[in-house]
Protein backbone atom coordinates (compact mmCIF):
# COMPACT_ATOMS: atom_id res chain seq x y z
CA UNK A 1 0.00 0.00 0.00
CA UNK A 2 1.51 3.55 -0.87
CA UNK A 3 0.59 6.85 1.41
CA UNK A 4 -0.46 9.83 -0.25
CA UNK A 5 2.35 12.94 0.71
CA UNK A 6 1.43 16.52 -0.12
CA UNK A 7 3.87 18.58 -0.91
CA UNK A 8 3.79 22.61 -0.38
CA UNK A 9 5.86 24.78 -3.11
CA UNK A 10 6.08 28.61 -2.25
CA UNK A 11 7.87 30.84 -4.49
CA UNK A 12 8.60 34.44 -3.80
CA UNK A 13 10.53 36.67 -6.39
CA UNK A 14 10.42 41.10 -5.93
CA UNK A 15 10.52 42.88 -9.09
CA UNK A 16 10.89 46.75 -10.00
CA UNK A 17 7.45 46.95 -12.23
CA UNK A 18 6.64 49.98 -14.22
CA UNK A 19 3.61 51.75 -15.96
CA UNK A 20 4.19 54.84 -18.78
CA UNK A 21 2.62 56.61 -20.48
CA UNK A 22 3.15 59.95 -22.76
CA UNK A 23 1.78 61.77 -25.32
CA UNK A 24 2.90 64.26 -27.90
CA UNK A 25 1.41 67.54 -29.32
CA UNK A 26 2.20 70.88 -30.90
CA UNK A 27 1.59 74.58 -29.04
CA UNK A 28 0.61 76.67 -32.24
CA UNK A 29 2.28 80.16 -31.62
CA UNK A 30 1.68 82.91 -34.07
CA UNK A 31 4.26 83.95 -36.39
CA UNK A 32 4.39 88.11 -35.25
CA UNK A 33 8.29 87.51 -34.63
CA UNK A 34 10.86 85.85 -36.18
CA UNK A 35 10.95 81.96 -35.15
CA UNK A 36 13.87 82.56 -32.99
CA UNK A 37 12.53 85.48 -31.24
CA UNK A 38 8.87 83.64 -30.26
CA UNK A 39 11.38 80.64 -29.17
CA UNK A 40 13.07 83.23 -26.53
CA UNK A 41 9.97 84.70 -25.75
CA UNK A 42 8.33 81.30 -24.67
CA UNK A 43 11.78 79.70 -23.52
CA UNK A 44 11.59 83.04 -20.75
CA UNK A 45 7.72 82.40 -20.30
CA UNK A 46 8.28 78.61 -19.84
CA UNK A 47 11.21 79.45 -17.09
CA UNK A 48 9.27 81.92 -15.34
CA UNK A 49 6.86 78.55 -14.70
CA UNK A 50 9.20 76.44 -13.22
CA UNK A 51 11.00 74.77 -16.42
CA UNK A 52 14.20 74.60 -16.54
CA UNK A 53 16.35 74.55 -19.64
CA UNK A 54 17.46 70.97 -20.44
CA UNK A 55 21.06 70.07 -22.55
CA UNK A 56 19.50 69.75 -25.63
CA UNK A 57 17.64 72.66 -25.19
CA UNK A 58 14.16 71.72 -24.70
CA UNK A 59 12.60 73.00 -21.35
CA UNK A 60 11.25 70.50 -18.84
CA UNK A 61 9.50 70.17 -15.39
CA UNK A 62 8.55 67.57 -13.01
CA UNK A 63 5.22 67.66 -11.59
CA UNK A 64 5.46 64.69 -9.43
CA UNK A 65 5.50 61.10 -11.43
CA UNK A 66 4.34 62.91 -14.95
CA UNK A 67 7.46 65.26 -16.70
CA UNK A 68 6.03 67.81 -19.19
CA UNK A 69 8.70 68.56 -21.92
CA UNK A 70 8.43 71.69 -24.13
CA UNK A 71 10.28 72.01 -27.13
CA UNK A 72 10.69 75.72 -27.45
CA UNK A 73 11.95 75.98 -31.17
CA UNK A 74 8.97 73.86 -32.84
CA UNK A 75 6.41 74.25 -30.01
CA UNK A 76 6.56 70.64 -29.28
CA UNK A 77 4.84 69.25 -26.16
CA UNK A 78 5.31 65.95 -24.64
CA UNK A 79 3.58 65.13 -21.06
CA UNK A 80 5.05 61.70 -19.94
CA UNK A 81 3.83 59.95 -16.80
CA UNK A 82 5.45 57.51 -15.45
CA UNK A 83 4.80 55.26 -12.48
CA UNK A 84 7.15 52.27 -10.90
CA UNK A 85 7.38 50.27 -7.64
CA UNK A 86 8.96 47.83 -6.00
CA UNK A 87 6.81 44.52 -5.95
CA UNK A 88 6.63 41.45 -3.84
CA UNK A 89 5.00 38.87 -5.81
CA UNK A 90 3.85 35.61 -3.74
CA UNK A 91 2.70 32.15 -4.79
CA UNK A 92 2.36 28.93 -3.31
CA UNK A 93 0.96 25.77 -4.53
CA UNK A 94 0.42 22.28 -3.44
CA UNK A 95 0.79 18.85 -5.13
CA UNK A 96 0.22 15.13 -4.18
CA UNK A 97 2.55 12.40 -4.55
CA UNK A 98 3.42 9.02 -3.23
CA UNK A 99 6.84 9.31 -2.78
CA UNK A 100 8.75 11.44 -0.37
CA UNK A 101 11.71 10.76 -1.80
CA UNK A 102 13.08 10.15 -4.94
CA UNK A 103 12.80 10.99 -8.36
CA UNK A 104 8.96 11.05 -8.46
CA UNK A 105 9.01 13.66 -5.94
CA UNK A 106 11.56 15.63 -7.44
CA UNK A 107 9.63 15.90 -10.96
CA UNK A 108 6.34 16.88 -9.07
CA UNK A 109 7.87 19.66 -7.20
CA UNK A 110 9.51 20.24 -10.24
CA UNK A 111 6.47 20.17 -12.08
CA UNK A 112 4.73 22.84 -9.33
CA UNK A 113 7.92 25.47 -9.52
CA UNK A 114 7.48 25.29 -13.39
CA UNK A 115 3.59 26.55 -12.50
CA UNK A 116 4.57 28.77 -10.04
CA UNK A 117 6.69 30.39 -12.31
CA UNK A 118 3.85 31.17 -15.02
CA UNK A 119 1.80 32.20 -11.58
CA UNK A 120 4.26 34.76 -10.76
CA UNK A 121 4.17 35.96 -14.32
CA UNK A 122 0.93 36.57 -14.67
CA UNK A 123 0.77 38.17 -10.85
CA UNK A 124 3.29 40.21 -12.29
CA UNK A 125 1.69 41.29 -15.77
CA UNK A 126 -1.76 42.19 -13.58
CA UNK A 127 0.31 44.23 -11.35
CA UNK A 128 2.13 46.11 -14.57
CA UNK A 129 -1.12 46.59 -16.15
CA UNK A 130 -2.20 47.96 -12.85
CA UNK A 131 0.65 50.45 -12.56
CA UNK A 132 0.04 51.32 -16.09
CA UNK A 133 -3.78 52.27 -15.59
CA UNK A 134 -2.25 54.35 -12.76
CA UNK A 135 -0.06 56.30 -14.91
CA UNK A 136 -2.78 56.93 -17.61
CA UNK A 137 -4.72 58.00 -15.01
CA UNK A 138 -2.63 60.51 -13.43
CA UNK A 139 -1.75 61.98 -16.93
CA UNK A 140 -5.26 62.16 -18.07
CA UNK A 141 -5.56 64.41 -14.60
CA UNK A 142 -2.83 66.37 -15.44
CA UNK A 143 -3.64 67.11 -18.83
CA UNK A 144 -6.43 68.56 -17.72
CA UNK A 145 -4.75 71.10 -15.07
CA UNK A 146 -1.86 72.07 -18.12
CA UNK A 147 -4.29 73.05 -20.34
CA UNK A 148 -4.91 76.10 -19.14
CA UNK A 149 -1.71 76.61 -18.39
CA UNK A 150 -0.11 76.41 -21.54
CA UNK A 151 -2.74 78.84 -22.87
CA UNK A 152 -1.61 81.55 -20.40
CA UNK A 153 1.68 80.41 -21.65
CA UNK A 154 0.86 80.76 -25.30
CA UNK A 155 -1.26 84.41 -23.87
CA UNK A 156 1.60 85.99 -22.16
CA UNK A 157 4.20 85.29 -25.31
CA UNK A 158 1.67 86.49 -28.33
CA UNK A 159 1.31 89.99 -25.70
CA UNK A 160 4.57 90.07 -25.46
CA UNK A 161 5.52 89.32 -28.86
CA UNK A 162 2.72 92.42 -30.15
CA UNK A 163 4.05 94.55 -27.93
CA UNK A 164 7.99 93.85 -29.48
CA UNK A 165 6.42 93.92 -32.38
CA UNK A 166 4.75 97.52 -32.09
CA UNK A 167 7.94 98.98 -30.68
CA UNK A 168 9.30 97.67 -33.82
CA UNK A 169 6.67 99.47 -35.70
CA UNK A 170 6.92 103.04 -34.73
CA UNK A 171 6.91 104.78 -31.31
CA UNK A 172 4.31 103.18 -28.43
CA UNK A 173 1.93 105.60 -27.53
CA UNK A 174 -0.21 103.58 -25.19
CA UNK A 175 -0.81 100.41 -24.07
CA UNK A 176 -4.56 98.78 -23.09
CA UNK A 177 -4.67 94.96 -21.60
CA UNK A 178 -8.21 94.01 -20.23
CA UNK A 179 -7.26 91.14 -18.11
CA UNK A 180 -11.23 90.19 -17.99
CA UNK A 181 -11.59 89.91 -21.68
CA UNK A 182 -8.00 89.34 -22.70
CA UNK A 183 -7.92 91.78 -25.31
CA UNK A 184 -4.65 94.06 -25.79
CA UNK A 185 -4.91 97.84 -27.78
CA UNK A 186 -1.76 99.37 -28.36
CA UNK A 187 -1.49 102.47 -30.03
CA UNK A 188 1.55 103.32 -32.12
CA UNK A 189 2.59 106.51 -33.29
CA UNK A 190 4.28 105.71 -37.45
CA UNK B 1 -4.88 48.95 -78.40
CA UNK B 2 -4.01 45.84 -76.59
CA UNK B 3 -1.14 43.17 -77.41
CA UNK B 4 0.24 40.20 -75.63
CA UNK B 5 3.98 40.53 -74.87
CA UNK B 6 4.14 36.75 -76.89
CA UNK B 7 1.78 37.67 -80.36
CA UNK B 8 0.28 34.90 -81.84
CA UNK B 9 0.86 33.84 -85.08
CA UNK B 10 -3.39 33.59 -87.17
CA UNK B 11 -4.42 30.49 -87.16
CA UNK B 12 -7.11 29.24 -89.66
CA UNK B 13 -10.50 28.50 -87.07
CA UNK B 14 -12.74 25.72 -87.87
CA UNK B 15 -16.17 27.37 -88.39
CA UNK B 16 -18.60 27.55 -85.49
CA UNK B 17 -18.05 28.68 -81.91
CA UNK B 18 -14.63 27.94 -80.97
CA UNK B 19 -13.84 24.72 -79.10
CA UNK B 20 -11.70 24.62 -75.40
CA UNK B 21 -11.11 21.94 -73.38
CA UNK B 22 -13.14 21.70 -70.01
CA UNK B 23 -9.77 23.23 -68.14
CA UNK B 24 -9.96 25.76 -70.57
CA UNK B 25 -13.89 26.44 -70.19
CA UNK B 26 -13.21 26.76 -66.53
CA UNK B 27 -10.25 29.18 -66.91
CA UNK B 28 -12.21 31.37 -69.33
CA UNK B 29 -15.46 31.42 -67.36
CA UNK B 30 -12.52 32.37 -63.92
CA UNK B 31 -11.12 35.27 -66.57
CA UNK B 32 -14.49 36.77 -67.06
CA UNK B 33 -15.27 37.02 -63.38
CA UNK B 34 -12.54 38.84 -62.76
CA UNK B 35 -12.79 41.12 -65.18
CA UNK B 36 -16.63 42.15 -63.81
CA UNK B 37 -18.35 40.21 -66.39
CA UNK B 38 -20.01 37.61 -63.93
CA UNK B 39 -21.27 37.79 -60.66
CA UNK B 40 -19.43 36.53 -57.46
CA UNK B 41 -22.00 34.54 -56.25
CA UNK B 42 -21.80 32.28 -59.38
CA UNK B 43 -18.37 32.63 -59.80
CA UNK B 44 -17.72 30.90 -56.31
CA UNK B 45 -18.10 27.38 -56.87
CA UNK B 46 -14.94 28.06 -59.84
CA UNK B 47 -13.07 29.80 -57.52
CA UNK B 48 -13.54 27.28 -54.83
CA UNK B 49 -13.19 24.33 -57.10
CA UNK B 50 -9.95 22.21 -58.04
CA UNK B 51 -9.50 21.52 -61.79
CA UNK B 52 -6.57 18.86 -62.09
CA UNK B 53 -4.62 18.19 -63.29
CA UNK B 54 -3.81 21.47 -65.26
CA UNK B 55 -2.55 20.57 -68.48
CA UNK B 56 0.90 21.56 -69.96
CA UNK B 57 0.02 24.35 -71.92
CA UNK B 58 -3.32 26.11 -73.33
CA UNK B 59 -4.82 26.17 -76.84
CA UNK B 60 -4.11 28.58 -79.33
CA UNK B 61 -7.95 28.60 -79.59
CA UNK B 62 -7.96 29.37 -75.49
CA UNK B 63 -4.95 31.76 -75.69
CA UNK B 64 -7.02 33.69 -78.41
CA UNK B 65 -10.00 33.95 -76.72
CA UNK B 66 -7.82 35.63 -73.40
CA UNK B 67 -6.11 37.72 -75.43
CA UNK B 68 -9.73 39.09 -76.96
CA UNK B 69 -11.57 39.18 -73.33
CA UNK B 70 -8.34 41.23 -71.83
CA UNK B 71 -7.98 43.45 -74.11
CA UNK B 72 -11.81 43.92 -74.62
CA UNK B 73 -12.57 44.11 -70.54
CA UNK B 74 -9.61 46.16 -69.60
CA UNK B 75 -9.98 48.84 -71.97
CA UNK B 76 -14.19 49.14 -71.31
CA UNK B 77 -13.48 49.12 -67.82
CA UNK B 78 -10.86 52.30 -67.83
CA UNK B 79 -13.42 53.96 -70.08
CA UNK B 80 -16.41 53.36 -68.19
CA UNK B 81 -14.03 54.25 -64.71
CA UNK B 82 -13.32 57.61 -66.28
CA UNK B 83 -11.69 57.77 -69.92
CA UNK B 84 -14.53 58.93 -71.40
CA UNK B 85 -15.11 62.17 -69.49
CA UNK B 86 -13.57 64.98 -71.11
CA UNK B 87 -10.98 65.84 -68.50
CA UNK B 88 -8.07 68.08 -67.70
CA UNK B 89 -4.75 66.69 -67.09
CA UNK B 90 -0.73 67.58 -67.44
CA UNK B 91 1.30 66.13 -69.87
CA UNK B 92 4.81 67.63 -69.96
CA UNK B 93 3.44 70.40 -67.53
CA UNK B 94 1.04 71.50 -69.76
CA UNK B 95 -3.01 70.97 -69.32
CA UNK B 96 -4.45 69.03 -72.18
CA UNK B 97 -8.55 68.61 -72.04
CA UNK B 98 -10.24 65.87 -73.88
CA UNK B 99 -11.17 62.09 -73.71
CA UNK B 100 -8.31 59.60 -72.86
CA UNK B 101 -7.96 58.87 -76.71
CA UNK B 102 -8.03 62.49 -77.28
CA UNK B 103 -5.37 63.97 -74.69
CA UNK B 104 -2.70 60.84 -75.30
CA UNK B 105 -0.91 59.36 -77.66
CA UNK B 106 -1.61 55.89 -78.92
CA UNK B 107 1.38 54.61 -77.72
CA UNK B 108 1.07 55.68 -74.10
CA UNK B 109 -2.08 53.61 -73.99
CA UNK B 110 -1.36 50.37 -75.36
CA UNK B 111 -1.61 47.84 -72.89
CA UNK B 112 0.78 44.54 -72.63
CA UNK B 113 0.10 41.56 -70.43
CA UNK B 114 3.17 39.20 -69.50
CA UNK B 115 3.33 35.16 -68.81
CA UNK B 116 2.00 36.26 -65.13
CA UNK B 117 -1.35 36.87 -66.05
CA UNK B 118 -2.06 33.54 -67.77
CA UNK B 119 0.11 31.40 -65.08
CA UNK B 120 -2.07 33.28 -62.34
CA UNK B 121 -5.60 32.07 -64.43
CA UNK B 122 -4.26 28.85 -64.33
CA UNK B 123 -3.41 28.91 -60.78
CA UNK B 124 -7.04 29.90 -59.84
CA UNK B 125 -8.35 27.56 -62.56
CA UNK B 126 -6.46 24.51 -60.98
CA UNK B 127 -6.33 24.84 -57.38
CA UNK B 128 -8.73 26.10 -54.65
CA UNK B 129 -6.91 29.39 -53.61
CA UNK B 130 -7.53 28.54 -49.74
CA UNK B 131 -6.35 24.86 -49.89
CA UNK B 132 -3.25 24.47 -51.83
CA UNK B 133 0.39 23.31 -51.78
CA UNK B 134 1.47 25.20 -54.70
CA UNK B 135 2.66 29.45 -53.66
CA UNK B 136 1.90 30.74 -56.98
CA UNK B 137 3.51 34.49 -56.65
CA UNK B 138 4.88 36.91 -59.30
CA UNK B 139 8.63 39.35 -59.01
CA UNK B 140 6.62 42.99 -58.98
CA UNK B 141 9.59 43.99 -61.13
CA UNK B 142 8.12 41.96 -63.78
CA UNK B 143 4.65 42.99 -64.06
CA UNK B 144 3.89 44.96 -67.17
CA UNK B 145 1.04 48.15 -66.58
CA UNK B 146 -1.75 45.51 -68.29
CA UNK B 147 -0.69 43.20 -65.60
CA UNK B 148 -1.16 45.25 -62.76
CA UNK B 149 -4.44 47.06 -63.86
CA UNK B 150 -5.28 43.19 -64.35
CA UNK B 151 -4.48 41.87 -61.01
CA UNK B 152 -6.29 45.26 -59.13
CA UNK B 153 -9.64 44.31 -61.31
CA UNK B 154 -8.95 40.78 -60.48
CA UNK B 155 -8.23 41.57 -56.37
CA UNK B 156 -11.33 43.56 -56.49
CA UNK B 157 -13.58 41.12 -58.24
CA UNK B 158 -12.54 38.35 -55.46
CA UNK B 159 -12.65 40.93 -52.67
CA UNK B 160 -17.01 39.77 -52.11
CA UNK B 161 -15.13 36.06 -51.46
CA UNK B 162 -14.06 36.59 -47.85
CA UNK B 163 -12.35 33.57 -47.22
CA UNK B 164 -10.27 34.37 -50.55
CA UNK B 165 -9.35 37.45 -49.76
CA UNK B 166 -6.96 37.05 -46.75
CA UNK B 167 -4.88 34.01 -48.79
CA UNK B 168 -4.44 36.12 -51.89
CA UNK B 169 -3.34 39.57 -49.94
CA UNK B 170 0.05 38.26 -49.14
CA UNK B 171 1.05 37.83 -52.58
CA UNK B 172 3.48 40.11 -54.05
CA UNK B 173 0.99 40.65 -57.53
CA UNK B 174 -1.51 42.13 -55.42
CA UNK B 175 0.31 43.44 -51.64
CA UNK B 176 2.98 45.21 -53.62
CA UNK B 177 0.51 46.57 -56.69
CA UNK B 178 0.27 50.45 -55.98
CA UNK B 179 -3.25 50.04 -58.04
CA UNK B 180 -4.85 47.68 -55.12
CA UNK B 181 -3.59 49.72 -52.39
CA UNK B 182 -4.89 53.08 -54.11
CA UNK B 183 -8.10 51.45 -54.57
CA UNK B 184 -8.38 49.23 -51.21
CA UNK B 185 -5.13 50.07 -49.07
CA UNK B 186 -7.71 48.86 -45.62
CA UNK B 187 -6.97 45.11 -47.39
CA UNK B 188 -3.16 44.88 -46.68
CA UNK B 189 -3.58 46.58 -43.58
CA UNK B 190 -2.20 44.09 -40.94
CA UNK B 191 0.44 45.87 -39.41
CA UNK B 192 1.38 48.92 -37.57
CA UNK B 193 3.99 49.02 -40.41
CA UNK B 194 2.93 48.30 -43.74
CA UNK B 195 5.58 48.03 -46.30
CA UNK B 196 4.27 50.21 -49.14
CA UNK B 197 4.51 49.74 -53.00
CA UNK B 198 6.38 52.43 -55.40
CA UNK B 199 4.23 54.61 -56.94
CA UNK B 200 6.83 56.81 -58.72
CA UNK B 201 6.32 54.25 -62.29
CA UNK B 202 2.61 55.50 -61.64
CA UNK B 203 3.66 59.05 -62.78
CA UNK B 204 4.04 58.55 -65.63
CA UNK B 205 3.75 56.72 -69.69
CA UNK B 206 0.63 54.27 -69.68
CA UNK B 207 0.88 53.59 -66.06
CA UNK B 208 -0.25 57.58 -65.38
CA UNK B 209 -2.35 57.05 -68.22
CA UNK B 210 -4.48 54.62 -66.16
CA UNK B 211 -4.34 56.37 -62.75
CA UNK B 212 -6.41 59.15 -65.22
CA UNK B 213 -8.65 57.04 -66.37
CA UNK B 214 -9.47 55.68 -62.64
CA UNK B 215 -9.34 59.53 -60.80
CA UNK B 216 -13.77 59.05 -60.28
CA UNK B 217 -13.50 55.08 -59.34
CA UNK B 218 -10.86 56.01 -56.89
CA UNK B 219 -12.77 58.76 -55.20
CA UNK B 220 -16.04 56.91 -55.06
CA UNK B 221 -14.00 54.02 -52.84
CA UNK B 222 -12.30 56.65 -50.85
CA UNK B 223 -15.59 57.94 -49.95
CA UNK B 224 -17.33 54.98 -49.26
CA UNK B 225 -14.18 53.82 -47.16
CA UNK B 226 -14.16 57.18 -44.74
CA UNK B 227 -17.95 57.22 -44.48
CA UNK B 228 -17.76 53.26 -43.36
CA UNK B 229 -14.90 54.01 -41.11
CA UNK B 230 -17.25 54.98 -38.41
CA UNK B 231 -18.36 51.52 -38.08
CA UNK B 232 -15.02 50.00 -37.08
CA UNK B 233 -15.24 48.87 -33.74
CA UNK B 234 -12.14 47.35 -33.33
CA UNK B 235 -9.45 49.58 -32.17
CA UNK B 236 -6.56 47.58 -32.93
CA UNK B 237 -8.07 46.92 -36.52
CA UNK B 238 -8.88 51.25 -36.90
CA UNK B 239 -5.02 51.77 -36.02
CA UNK B 240 -3.92 49.40 -38.72
CA UNK B 241 -6.37 50.28 -41.65
CA UNK B 242 -5.60 54.43 -40.16
CA UNK B 243 -2.01 53.65 -40.28
CA UNK B 244 -1.47 51.92 -43.96
CA UNK B 245 -4.04 54.90 -45.19
CA UNK B 246 -1.88 57.48 -43.48
CA UNK B 247 1.22 56.16 -44.90
CA UNK B 248 -0.01 55.30 -48.22
CA UNK B 249 -1.65 58.18 -48.70
CA UNK B 250 1.89 60.58 -47.77
CA UNK B 251 3.69 58.29 -50.20
CA UNK B 252 1.84 58.82 -52.79
CA UNK B 253 1.50 62.90 -52.37
CA UNK B 254 5.02 63.05 -51.92
CA UNK B 255 5.91 60.80 -55.06
CA UNK B 256 2.96 63.02 -56.85
CA UNK B 257 4.73 66.47 -55.86
CA UNK B 258 8.26 65.14 -56.64
CA UNK B 259 7.10 64.24 -60.16
CA UNK B 260 4.78 66.91 -60.63
CA UNK B 261 2.18 65.38 -61.33
CA UNK B 262 -0.16 66.98 -58.68
CA UNK B 263 -3.38 66.32 -60.88
CA UNK B 264 -3.12 62.53 -60.55
CA UNK B 265 -3.91 63.47 -56.68
CA UNK B 266 -7.05 64.61 -57.77
CA UNK B 267 -9.26 61.62 -55.98
CA UNK B 268 -7.81 62.96 -52.89
CA UNK B 269 -8.98 66.12 -53.37
CA UNK B 270 -12.17 64.78 -54.41
CA UNK B 271 -12.59 63.06 -51.39
CA UNK B 272 -11.96 65.33 -49.11
CA UNK B 273 -14.42 67.85 -50.74
CA UNK B 274 -16.94 65.41 -50.12
CA UNK B 275 -16.63 64.42 -46.64
CA UNK B 276 -15.50 67.53 -45.12
CA UNK B 277 -18.63 69.18 -46.90
CA UNK B 278 -20.25 68.58 -43.96
CA UNK B 279 -19.91 71.82 -41.64
CA UNK B 280 -21.11 69.96 -38.86
CA UNK B 281 -18.38 67.39 -38.80
CA UNK B 282 -16.46 65.95 -35.42
CA UNK B 283 -14.02 63.19 -35.27
CA UNK B 284 -16.55 61.11 -33.99
CA UNK B 285 -17.20 60.62 -38.11
CA UNK B 286 -13.92 58.59 -37.94
CA UNK B 287 -13.85 57.03 -34.48
CA UNK B 288 -17.62 56.89 -33.40
CA UNK B 289 -17.87 53.33 -33.86
CA UNK B 290 -14.65 52.27 -31.50
CA UNK B 291 -15.73 49.68 -28.73
CA UNK B 292 -15.16 49.76 -25.22
CA UNK B 293 -12.81 52.16 -23.82
CA UNK B 294 -9.46 50.74 -26.06
CA UNK B 295 -6.03 50.16 -25.74
CA UNK B 296 -4.63 50.77 -21.56
CA UNK B 297 -2.44 53.55 -22.65
CA UNK B 298 -3.68 56.97 -23.77
CA UNK B 299 -0.66 57.25 -25.95
CA UNK B 300 -2.33 54.40 -28.15
CA UNK B 301 -5.76 55.27 -27.79
CA UNK B 302 -4.57 58.85 -29.22
CA UNK B 303 -2.35 57.43 -31.77
CA UNK B 304 -5.27 55.21 -32.66
CA UNK B 305 -7.61 58.01 -33.54
CA UNK B 306 -5.09 60.40 -34.95
CA UNK B 307 -4.62 57.62 -37.64
CA UNK B 308 -8.43 57.32 -37.98
CA UNK B 309 -8.06 60.62 -39.67
CA UNK B 310 -5.73 60.04 -42.15
CA UNK B 311 -7.58 61.93 -44.88
CA UNK B 312 -8.02 65.07 -43.13
CA UNK B 313 -4.06 64.94 -42.49
CA UNK B 314 -3.35 64.87 -45.73
CA UNK B 315 -5.05 68.98 -45.66
CA UNK B 316 -1.94 70.19 -44.90
CA UNK B 317 0.11 68.65 -47.75
CA UNK B 318 -2.36 69.47 -50.49
CA UNK B 319 -2.80 73.45 -49.14
CA UNK B 320 0.72 73.69 -49.19
CA UNK B 321 0.41 72.84 -52.81
CA UNK B 322 -1.62 75.60 -53.29
CA UNK B 323 0.41 78.14 -51.68
CA UNK B 324 3.55 76.87 -53.74
CA UNK B 325 1.37 77.62 -56.70
CA UNK B 326 0.13 80.80 -56.05
CA UNK B 327 3.76 81.82 -55.62
CA UNK B 328 4.18 80.98 -59.36
CA UNK B 329 4.00 84.07 -62.11
CA UNK B 330 3.20 84.27 -65.48
CA UNK B 331 6.82 83.99 -66.56
CA UNK B 332 7.83 81.38 -64.47
CA UNK B 333 8.25 77.13 -64.98
CA UNK B 334 5.45 75.51 -64.48
CA UNK B 335 2.89 78.27 -64.42
CA UNK B 336 0.47 76.04 -66.33
CA UNK B 337 0.42 73.88 -64.42
CA UNK B 338 0.44 75.43 -61.60
CA UNK B 339 -3.43 77.27 -62.82
CA UNK B 340 -4.61 73.42 -63.28
CA UNK B 341 -3.67 73.17 -59.89
CA UNK B 342 -5.68 76.45 -58.65
CA UNK B 343 -8.41 75.84 -60.45
CA UNK B 344 -8.97 72.44 -58.87
CA UNK B 345 -8.70 73.49 -55.56
CA UNK B 346 -10.95 76.13 -56.05
CA UNK B 347 -13.85 73.91 -57.33
CA UNK B 348 -12.70 72.05 -54.26
CA UNK B 349 -13.06 74.47 -51.90
CA UNK B 350 -10.13 73.74 -50.83
CA UNK B 351 -9.15 76.89 -48.25
CA UNK B 352 -12.62 76.22 -46.56
CA UNK B 353 -12.29 71.95 -46.37
CA UNK B 354 -8.60 72.83 -45.07
CA UNK B 355 -9.90 75.14 -42.07
CA UNK B 356 -12.59 72.71 -41.46
CA UNK B 357 -10.04 70.19 -41.61
CA UNK B 358 -7.65 71.83 -39.29
CA UNK B 359 -10.64 72.55 -36.44
CA UNK B 360 -11.51 68.82 -36.77
CA UNK B 361 -8.16 67.69 -36.19
CA UNK B 362 -7.48 70.09 -33.18
CA UNK B 363 -10.30 68.99 -31.57
CA UNK B 364 -8.94 65.39 -31.13
CA UNK B 365 -5.59 66.85 -29.50
CA UNK B 366 -5.89 66.99 -25.79
CA UNK B 367 -3.54 70.21 -25.45
CA UNK B 368 -4.81 72.10 -28.27
CA UNK B 369 -6.05 75.78 -26.94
Amino acid sequence: MSRAYRITVKESETRELRGSDEICTQLELLEILPPEQMADLLKGELKNRGFEEQDDGTLARKDGKLTVTVDPCNGEVSVKSEVDEKVTIEAKRDATTYDDVGPGEKAVRDRVKDQLKQDIEKKAERETERLQTQATEALEKHLEELQPELGQVINKVTRDALKQKAQQLGTVKEIHEDAETGSLTIKIEV
Amino acid sequence: MTTLTDPLSPAPEPAGPPAVSRFEYNLLRILRFLLGSMPADQAQTLVHAKFQPAPPCLTRTCVRLIRDTLSKATVLHLVRAGGWRRDRFLRAGQPIEGRVWDRLPLATRELSFSKHTLSFLVWLTSEKPTDTKEVWDAPPGELTAGDELFFSMAFDALRPLQDVVPTIAGKNVFDLNPLCWLLCPADFANTDEPELPNFSPYMMGTRAAILECLQPVLAQRWIRSERSKGQIGDWKRMRHQGRAELAMLASFLKVAETSSRTDLARFVLRTATVILGNTELTPSFWTGGLQGSGPLRLADRLDTQRSALALPRQLDTLHRWDRAARAIGYFDDGYEASQLWKADWELARGDEITTRAKRILDQLEPLKI
